[in-house]
């Protein structure tokens, strides 16, 4: 079963809802690019070839392609079976059960020795209608309070294709933060991922920045817009990887005096918005702060659109939360 | 298909084997006795499975630890290296100054045994469960290359109640994994006591055939039939291998045999006397 960017795919729902023209599959084409080129990297899935587009490689390499079947704890540990083997092994599943079932597999396994292999998480945070048993809001938290890994979240479809050269950069572990997209991108430009620092700044602004990652890198876009509109000009800053997350780079972008907002799919306990307090507290940095994520809650099922307006993962929730920071605001 | 390098000395003598395992054993003793910690009871209870693993079966170069053919050992139960250290030494894939500083602050020589040790251990195990996973991983990237190396992994029994084992058995059987051969260290011992008291494994042997593992089960102290066992995994060429491997905890030891203690702490004069017991017993 052989699908394509050009053609309707009849045959797989990771329950998102998604428009009527085909999605582009760009990671999964990307990976099976770089498997090409690469002989070392080997493909493995627990049962969810087409929600993590890795059919793409099963049908192209059949002969690098291990279905782990519904076991995610095993899949991890075959894994580094085969990393100390020679191989770079690609693993796939949702990010919810790649990091919660499998975190003692990866701490042991994956983190401790080191070794070469990229752990791809699906449908981050609040973006299924399948509801909480799929929903990773502290997939970051967990894998972030592990040694040796690297986190890499793109900042939208445009990097989905450089996060698999941004994961082969890394000479050790890396969890992808991965999210498909939800309809088709007409003239979609991919763009890669920084390789050298953890983020980019993507606009410019001298009263505040906010950082953020992932499907709230848009909204932050958005939030800077509606705050020009009430004269606060406000730095965007996206941020790819998540983890190291370099001191000097966060508070190179932060303005002493200034406003600092994080945005993120995920809890505010422990993944982006808990990483960024942390270096702005044992900076010194003097500025007001305020996290904008999923508070401390468990979600439900429903559509991306729905669940961001409800847990407040939306342009005005930073907005809000901008202006949050901005009224508490003291100078130490 | 095997190489001609084949540096392991593949001693096939029963004899000579029980007098390395009779080594072993002391190595045991000597090991635990200074500070008393370690685990005795199942070092004693599996010298035989390691003297014929590491004398006889795997195909090693001690001088080149990281040889790609090599057989891959993994030990899933990474708390029982009283014996791991003791067999390492023995066979020569570890110094022997190193047991000086075994449990002592620093020395890498640890109750666990981890990779700070170099790669003479293949995988850091010790939380149970995990070490089969890893040994399908090595078996299909060995298959995958082409190369002759066999995968051999011991695992404890108590271990059989972590899940992960049984998702990594289906794996293994499921891809026909023929260079695979898990070594099943029945000493019936875990923590809690007698392993079918804390959670009824048995029979173990229909388990691991049901997965599709060819399986023998024999006498974890019999050597020419273990010596058999290997002989016979080697042969498959369709299914990998369980050997449940029936072992007694404090085997070799007349004061220490059968008794069922997990973490047990080897008083001084015990030592004392095992080590002479062991010294002057003869071959068997």
């Amino acid at each position: 079963m052989t699908t394509s960017s050009q053609q309707p795919d009849l045959t797989v729902s990771d329950f998102i809802t998604r428009g009527p023209a085909p999605v582009p599959r760009l990671y999964g084409e990307a990976l099976v690019r770089a498997a090409i080129d690469d002989p070392r990297i080997v493909c493995l899935c627990a049962d969810l070839p087409g929600s993590t587009e890795t059919d793409l490689f099963r049908d192209q390499l059949p002969d690098r392609f291990i279905e782990a079947g519904i076991a995610e704890a095993n899949m991890i540990g075959m894994a580094a079976g085969m990393a100390r083997c020679g191989d770079v092994p690609f693993v796939h599943s949702f990010g919810v059960f790649v990091s919660r079932r499998c975190f003692d597999q990866i701490a042991n396994q994956v983190a401790y020795p080191r070794l070469p292999v990229k752990i791809a998480g699906f449908l981050p945070g609040l973006t299924t209608m399948l509801g909480v048993s799929h929903q990773a809001i502290d997939d970051v938290a967990m894998l972030r309070a592990l040694p040796n890994m690297t986190i890499i979240e793109p900042a939208g479809p445009e990097q989905l294709a450089g996060a698999v050269a941004a994961a082969l950069a890394v000479d050790g572990p890396v969890y992808l933060r991965l999210k498909r997209p939800e309809s088709a991108i007409a003239d979609l430009k991919s763009r890669p991922i920084p390789i050298d620092e953890p983020g980019e700044l993507l606009r410019e602004g001298s009263d505040g920045t906010i950082f953020a990652s992932g499907i709230l890198v848009g909204e932050a876009l958005k939030a800077s817009r509606m705050l020009a509109q009430q004269n606060r000009s406000v730095a965007v800053v996206a941020i790819t990887r998540l983890k190291p997350l370099d001191a000097e780079f966060v508070l190179r972008h932060c303005k002493t005096g200034s406003v600092v907002v994080t945005a993120e799919n995920h809890s505010v306990i422990g993944g982006l918005g808990s990483a960024v307090a942390e270096i702005l507290l044992e900076g010194g940095a003097s500025v007001g702060f305020a996290r904008v994520g999923v508070r401390d809650t468990f979600a439900e099922g429903g559509s991306t659109s729905y669940l961001q307006a409800k847990y407040g993962l939306l342009a005005g929730d930073i907005v809000a939360a901008f202006e949050r920071a901005a009224a508490r605001r003291t100078t130490v | 298909m095997t190489s001609n390098r084949q540096p392991a000395p593949r001693i096939h003598d029963a004899v000579e084997l029980a007098a390395i395992a009779r080594r072993l054993r002391r190595r045991v003793i000597s090991l635990v006795a200074p500070s008393g910690q370690g685990y005795v009871q199942q070092g004693l209870g599996a010298a035989d499975l390691f003297a014929v693993l590491y004398f006889s079966e795997l195909r090693l170069d001690p001088a080149d630890p990281q040889w790609p053919e090599r057989d891959r050992f993994l030990l899933s139960t990474a708390h029982n290296t009283a014996i791991f250290y003791g067999t390492l030494v023995e066979r020569g894939c570890l110094p022997e100054a190193g047991l000086a500083s075994y449990c002592h602050d620093g020395s890498a020589f640890e109750i666990n045994a981890s990779e700070r040790l170099g790669s003479v251990i293949e995988a850091t195990c010790g939380s149970l469960g995990q070490g089969l996973s890893v040994g399908v991983g090595m078996a299909l990237a060995s298959r995958r290359h082409r190369r002759p190396n066999r995968i051999h992994v011991l695992l404890g029994d108590g271990e059989l109640q972590e899940g992960q084992v049984w998702e990594a058995a289906l794996a293994a059987g499921s891809h026909g994994l023929a260079n695979l051969c898990v070594t099943l260290d029945w000493n019936a011992m875990q923590v809690g006591g007698h392993v079918d008291g804390v959670v009824r494994m048995e029979p173990v042997g229909a388990k691991w055939q049901s997965f599709g593992f060819h399986v023998i089960d024999l006498d974890g102290h019999d050597i020419p039939a273990l010596l058999s066992a290997y002989e016979a995994a080697r042969g498959q060429q369709l299914r990998p291998t369980c050997i449940v491997a029936r072992t007694l905890v404090g085997k070799g030891v007349a004061s220490l045999e059968g008794i069922m203690s997990h973490n047990l702490k080897l008083p001084p004069e015990t030592a004392r006397l095992a080590l002479i017991e062991l010294g002057e017993a003869s071959a068997s």
